[in-house]
């Protein structure tokens, strides 16, 4: 199986990974290769921010707890910055605030650990949902 | 993304309750508040034939369910592969055809003699990556400590192999021959989540096993020594008992019962009431055992399910006893009625009440003798131990609704000392006392109530005349 990203050719879906754990990085970047999907990764939320408006990626998976800017912010400037505005987001977090994730602007909520089907198949629904289109 | 999609992916606002796995025992779930927390990390320590292994196993073939999370057992250096997989096939909850499809059995032994601790971490990685385990013990977690060469090397390997289980979702059990000590020292205690002691102690000519929970963080576990037994079902535990939730009310039922002798019950201005517990004291030879049948005889009679628990005469020396006081029952009452034997000496107090309650709950029993505490109390073999338990039993016939008849001998030392019948009589709504005294040509039996929770019951001792269809309560004392 491979996810690809939708009305862009054959070419692999791009997941940004925003998250400081080496051990969930590692996890994240293993199931979403096996999936086909290309990944990257930042540490913090102004490092993705930035890297989120080069590459326009097709998700961007990011926890809460990361420094400097913290996932929730990082949603809603990524939701206001016409660039960034259709990327999905996956907020992936020990935290259990779906609400709050959905507030700032999130697609989709998982609360961890990590459970790699659940994680393939919401990655799979975000891509072949209907996007906004990013200036 | 529509809603439904939304919540198929796990859209859900705020704190989920914590998912529990059940551990394919019933008893041990109640202990446990319902179960091993999921991705949670868990020490199951004990002395070598504790049952650790049994109890890891038994947990994992009852989650053994979904080839696409098998459950993975990898062995270290303690017990040959073999050898583990030879004896589990001796348990009922073995099942052959879920070896190597749901449950995964691997050794790790040859590896880490080979490389030492540090092929833990990639192994438990490569696991997580190619099986998606959704169980994973170790046995033996603390034999690697053997290896180790350092206690540093020991808590940095430990510290990745946590950091990389909390991240996925696997519950984990590390089986160990750990002691007490241990666990301010060794590491995996400080990361662990929930830890399960088992235990073996001597007792007299038995052994007792028993179970405790030390730590399970998130949950209401049931403290406490919980006994246990190894069988081929896998492990049969007892819960302590400990006293219901609902507190009983002192707020009777309107009804009085019978208490199968109409001069007693005139004493208490119609019998005791329903769902109460009386306290029947008395020395050897007073006629407790006697009473105690006439009590449940005179259920019977009413239509009700009666149990009488003896731990001094079995089943069919008990049924010819009530043949004598009440005559033969017929089918309809055989049927209302339960004898159950247990033996002191070879029981636990936990083993003993646990299955009184079992089979109070089936068979909806409205009343029970249970004869006699002493027994109980060298079952329990320590009176803190019984005292505790007689007051749960007390709480829990009351919330139940069955009304209770304890004997208690006052001439073994056990349980006669001024505190014990100070803590007895607090227990029990009613206490009866029998009484024996040598007169001129013979031995003088009294009946005497010393309270009656509830009820303007008769102050005065009685004379008591005991024949072969019973007591019975002379009307008028003579003078």
């Amino acid at each position: 199986m491979t996810l690809k990203s939708e009305g862009k050719g054959q070419r692999k879906a791009i997941i940004l990974i925003v998250d400081s754990n080496p051990h969930v990085r590692e996890l994240l970047s293993h199931f979403l290769q096996e999936a086909g999907c290309a990944v990257e990764f930042e540490a913090d939320g102004v490092r993705a921010l930035e890297r989120a408006r080069e590459v326009i990626p097709d998700i961007i998976i990011t926890e809460i707890l990361v420094p400097v800017l913290d996932g929730l912010a990082l949603c809603r400037k990524l939701r206001a910055d016409p660039k960034t505005r259709g990327v999905a987001i996956l907020v992936f977090s020990v935290l259990a605030v779906g609400g709050r994730a959905r507030e700032a602007g999130a697609d989709a909520f998982l609360q961890k650990p990590l459970s790699d089907q659940l994680l393939v198949d919401t990655v799979r629904q975000l891509l072949e949902a209907p996007k906004e289109n990013s200036a | 993304m529509s809603d439904e999609a939304r919540t198929t992916a796990g859209l859900v606002p705020g704190a989920d309750p914590i998912k529990r796995l059940a551990t394919g025992n019933r008893e041990l779930d109640e202990i446990l508040d319902g179960g091993i927390p999921e991705n949670s990390i868990n020490i199951v320590m004990g002395e070598p034939g504790s049952g650790k292994t049994t109890l890891a196993e038994e947990f994992m073939f009852a989650n053994a369910n979904d080839e696409k999370r098998p459950i993975l057992y990898l062995t270290t250096l303690s017990e040959p592969l073999d050898k583990v997989i030879k004896y589990l096939q001796q348990f009922s909850f073995f099942d052959v055809d879920k070896m190597g499809r749901t449950v995964l059995y691997e050794g790790l032994g040859t590896e880490l003699a080979a490389d030492g601790i540090g092929v833990l971490l990639p192994r438990i990685k490569h696991a997580i990556k190619t099986q998606s385990p959704k169980i994973i013990v170790i046995d033996s977690f603390k034999a690697i400590h053997d290896l180790a060469k350092s206690t540093q090397d020991m808590r940095l390997m430990l510290y990745e192999v946590a950091g990389l289980l909390a991240a996925y979702n696997t519950t984990v059990l590390l089986v160990g021959e750990y002691r007490h000590e241990d666990i301010a020292t060794y590491p995996e205690f400080a990361v662990a989540d929930g830890i399960i002691e088992l235990a073996r102690n001597a007792l007299g000519t038995r052994d007792e096993r028993y179970l405790r929970v030390f730590k399970l963080r998130g949950s209401a576990y049931r403290q406490g020594f919980h006994a246990f037994d190894i069988t081929p079902r896998g492990l049969q535990v007892y819960p302590r008992l400990v006293s219901p939730v609902e507190a009983a009310s002192y707020k009777r039922d309107a009804n009085r019962i019978g208490t199968g002798l109409p001069g007693l019950d005139a004493m208490l201005a119609g019998g005791f009431w329903t769902g109460s517990a009386t306290l029947l004291a008395g020395p050897t030879g007073s006629g407790k055992t006697t009473m105690g049948i006439q009590f449940v005889l005179e259920g019977l009679r009413a239509g009700e399910r009666c149990m009488l628990v003896n731990f001094q005469e079995n089943p069919t020396q008990l049924a010819h006893q009530m043949e004598e006081i009440g005559g033969k029952l017929d089918a309809d009452a055989r049927s209302r009625l339960d004898l159950l034997y247990y033996s002191a000496v070879e029981l636990s107090i936990d083993r003993i009440v646990v299955s009184i309650f079992k089979a109070l709950s089936r068979k909806g029993i409205n009343r029970v003798v249970i004869d006699a505490l002493g027994d109980l109390a060298i079952a329990a073999n320590d009176t803190t131990r019984m005292h505790n338990y007689l007051y749960a039993m007390v709480q829990h016939f009351a919330v139940m609704g069955v009304s209770s008849v304890l004997t208690l001998e006052t001439d073994p030392p056990i349980m006669s000392s001024d505190s014990s019948h100070g803590r007895l009589s607090h227990m029990t709504d009613n206490i009866v006392f029998l009484d024996m005294k040598e007169q001129q040509d013979h031995i003088g039996r009294t009946i005497r109530i010393a309270k009656a929770r509830g009820i303007a019951h008769d102050l005065q001792a009685r004379e008591l005349l005991i024949d072969g269809r019973g007591l019975h309560v002379v009307e008028k004392k003579r003078g």
